[in-house]
């Protein structure tokens, strides 16, 4: 998968992640060699995948599932990542399982309640490994504009989470670009996050 | 005033075009069925608790404006501390009131109560009152008398303390601005 | 029956024909007598109920005998929040409380605000407010029939409709810079004039929009599936709806002609022409009848405002009044009276003259309202949003007598209500 050739190759990445293809919008801008390739790319040299592995990785990042965790204003928007302009179904998500036997992938998207993070938790520990969670939004990663006593100030306080989108509600896009990066995590052999994190696993 | 045969009426008051009657709240119910039947409020908007405590502390320096306008001119208006007029009582329960008909209009009925001080309730009179009845209580902690169903609704079942009072905290964590912290 | 006449009104007993359960108005308690009952939680997270409700249903086979609905799953602290904000930068908050009609959120907001000042708006704000509010109004029905279609079984829906959907938060992006959550209503006005290319984008959209909603009723209408799984399922009489304090479709689908818009005109609605659509059944398809008549009269409406808009081109959009609204910024370089109005608006907030207010407008949900207690400081006293779906929930026991599980979905669908709404 060749890079277009009015990019100047010299400054493309030589690295493993561009080799195999990623196509991240940060790799394609050559002037914007972020922190995540970099740590990306040096965990997967660390850990050295065998082909076998790297075939299970690709497999799983194929068709994701998300679960249907809709909360708040994110979830319109998530709602709208399904729709026909910003058509999830290319990546094989278009299957949001409300069963969480059957679910992959876990957006959290919206504010999350007190009341609300027990019901939370449960989905999140009926789901089988291996699952990611994406915090969508401000609300979900840090409590967002609301700081008082009834909203958890960010969901990773009880789920591990891998990635987290900015915005408030973040654009289908940038909620495009989050799984996208959680694909390439994931191809590059990255753990989901409940086996590294420390806290809430 | 067409409002003059209201049982329990305290006052009437009328400020930016809308009515507000205080009313006694031992008379609460009489007064709800008095304006349900003859006066045909038949539809029940909302019930808006407010808790004062505090309220006209802090003092307001400078412009200061009236109900019934910004006016430079009053007096104490002009870089003098002035408080708001103070409040009856602690709570105030404001329904408010619509009545779908030809003729529509709206009225509010502020009842003022003290802390602890409950008022009966108006579900007999609009069956809607039942949630709103209980939103007042889980946030303000304003007993119904005669509530059929008085649980809190908004917060955990066994959550301590009315979260909207004055003196309860606004909560949340405090904001971290670097690691050092 | 059109308007409830006076005279003609529920008594203190229940009147002949009423179906809210008594004692308690909001819950349907199963017969005691009957054995074999299930009590089946539809958690909060579940498909089909519309973000975190959680249903406690009763089910006798597959009839519901007993439902209870519980609420508090999205309770932000709204209120709480905003007491702690300025009046200006409270406005980001009302959007979020409705999510799916946001913009009438911040209008109401925004409106109860200049009732407290009594600041006048200049009738190019008033306008493209309108113009906003009804594109919101189709966004939230948009909304609405894509996911409870969604919900019934009629999935191709979903994507009909939130193709359109995405027309509408084009032109959102194109006058203020992001989809959702615009905070363009200020007090005052607006935050900033119309772009460019606005009005003919509006108009190619207006264009699109009947055509639109004729493939939604090409689909639906005349659909066998689609009217048995919705005639005659959850229907609440007039009566019962005025007493469970329904307004908006909900009303209107029970036979009730109420449209604060027609009725107690705010903005400029008494200058438009447009017609509001009631029906007599109280059943689910009535709603969704009342809902989709509704997205045509709204692009009616557009189509006028943008008429008028075209003539104030070059007008200001918003008020003039330096105490409240921040001046522009090429006065900030030249006076120094704007200077410290920009000073003193940003850091300490305009201030509000003492009193209590109450606006109510027509939101696509129903009476959406704004109550506010300010004490003459720069920040509320108390704000306390009246939710019409708060409203909208109590009615589904009241109308779930003698429906199936399915049909319960239909009819929580068909109340629309929007958890943030009703949670706040």
């Amino acid at each position: 998968m060749a890079l277009d050739e009015s990019v100047d190759q010299s400054r493309v990445s030589k690295r493993p992640l561009a080799k195999a293809g990623m196509q991240s919008e940060r790799l394609l801008w050559p002037t914007k060699q972020g922190v995540f390739e970099d740590e990306v790319e040096s965990m997967e040299d660390a850990l050295g995948l065998t082909t076998l592995e790297k075939a299970i990785a690709w497999s799983q990042t194929k068709s994701m599932w998300p679960a249907t965790f809709g909360l708040a204003c994110c979830a319109i928007e998530m709602m709208s990542i399904v729709s026909s302009r910003y058509d999830i179904a290319r990546f094989g998500m278009e299957k949001f399982s409300s069963s969480p036997r059957q679910a992959d992938l876990m957006i959290v998207s919206g504010r999350v309640a007190h009341k609300m993070a027990a019901p939370l938790r449960q989905v999140y520990d009926q789901m089988l490994e291996p699952k990611w969670v994406i915090a969508m939004g401000a609300c979900a990663s840090s409590g967002g504009m609301f700081n008082n006593y009834t909203i958890l100030q960010g969901v990773d306080k009880i789920v591990p989470v891998d990635i987290h989108v900015p915005g408030c509600p973040p654009r289908p896009e940038a909620l495009m670009e989050g799984i996208v990066r959680l694909h390439e995590k994931v191809m590059a052999g990255v753990p989901p996050a409940y086996q590294i994190r420390g806290v809430a696993s | 005033m067409a409002y003059e045969g209201v049982p329990g009426l305290v006052e009437a008051r009328e400020a930016y075009g809308e009515t507000t009657l205080v009313v006694d709240p031992a008379r609460l119910e009489e007064a709800c069925l008095h304006l349900r039947d003859e006066e045909g409020f038949n539809l029940l908007l909302d019930i808006v608790a407010s808790d004062y405590l505090g309220w006209g502390e802090d003092g307001v320096a400078g412009y200061y404006g009236t109900a019934g306008g910004r006016n430079l001119n009053e007096p104490a208006a002009q870089g003098y501390s002035r408080s708001p007029e103070p409040k009856p009582k602690r709570f105030s329960l404001s329904y408010l009131l619509l009545r779908v008909a030809d003729d529509s209009d709206r009225v509010r009925v502020q009842v003022w109560l003290d802390e602890g001080q409950g008022v009966a309730t108006v579900i007999p009179v609009w069956p809607t009152a039942d949630w709103y009845e209980r939103e007042c209580f889980d946030m303000m902690g304003i007993p119904f008398e005669g509530h059929p169903n008085l649980v809190r609704i908004l917060m955990d079942e066994d959550w301590e303390g009315h979260p909207l009072r004055k003196d309860y905290p606004i909560g949340g964590e405090p904001v971290r601005f670097s690691e050092a912290e | 029956m059109a308007t409830v006449e006076r005279g003609a009104l529920p008594g203190a007993r229940p009147y002949a024909g009423s179906r809210i359960p008594r004692p308690v108005p909001t819950i349907l308690k199963p017969d005691p007598t009957l054995e074999d009952v299930l009590t089946v939680n539809f958690g909060p997270n579940h498909p089909s109920t519309h973000g975190v409700l959680r249903l406690i249903v009763d089910l006798h086979g597959e009839h519901v005998v007993g439902v209870e609905a519980v609420i508090g799953y999205l309770h932000t602290g709204f209120e709480k929040t905003m007491e702690q904000k300025t009046w200006w930068k409270g406005v980001t908050y009302p959007a979020r409380v409705d999510y799916v009609s946001f913009q009438y959120n911040e209008l109401v907001y925004v409106l109860a605000v200049e009732k407290l000042l009594q600041l006048e708006v200049p009738r190019k704000a008033t306008w493209m407010r309108m113009a906003l509010g009804e594109l919101v109004r189709i966004h939230s029905h948009l909304v609405y029939l894509g996911t409870s279609a969604l919900e019934i079984g009629a999935i191709s829906m979903f994507w009909y409709c939130f193709r359109e959907r995405d027309l509408v938060l084009d032109l959102f992006e194109m006058v203020a810079g992001t989809r959702m959550h615009t905070r363009y209503f200020q007090v005052g006005g607006l935050a900033e004039d119309i772009p460019v290319g606005f009005y003919d984008e509006a108009r190619r959209f207006c264009e699109r929009m009947p055509k639109a909603v004729d493939e939604y009723e090409a689909i639906l209408n005349t659909n066998k599936i689609w009217l048995e799984r919705t005639v005659g399922v959850g229907p609440l009489s007039g009566e019962d709806a005025i007493a469970l304090g329904q307004t908006g479709p909900n009303l209107r689908a029970s036979g009730v002609d109420w449209d604060l818009r027609k009725r107690d005109p705010y903005l400029a609605y008494d200058q438009v022409e447009f017609d509001v659509p009631v029906y007599e059944g109280g059943d689910v398809f009535d709603r969704y009848k009342v809902r989709v008549d509704e997205m045509r009269e709204s692009v009616r409406i557009i189509e006028q405002c943008i008429d008028r808009l075209e003539e104030m081109q070059g007008e200001p959009w918003i008020a003039d009044d330096r105490k409240v609204v921040l001046p522009p910024r090429e006065e900030l370089h030249t006076s120094m009276e704007s200077l410290i109005h920009h000073f003193k608006i940003v850091t300490e907030g305009f201030r509000v003259p003492e009193g209590e207010v109450y606006v109510g407008i027509e939101s696509p949900r129903g009476e959406s309202g704004c109550t506010l207690v300010s004490d003459g400081t720069a920040k509320p006293w108390r704000v306390k949003f009246r939710a019409p779906s708060f409203a909208a929930l109590h009615a589904t026991a009241a109308c779930c007598h003698d429906v199936a599980v399915a049909d319960l979905i239909a009819v929580v669908g068909s109340l629309d209500a929007v958890m943030g709404d009703v949670d706040r």
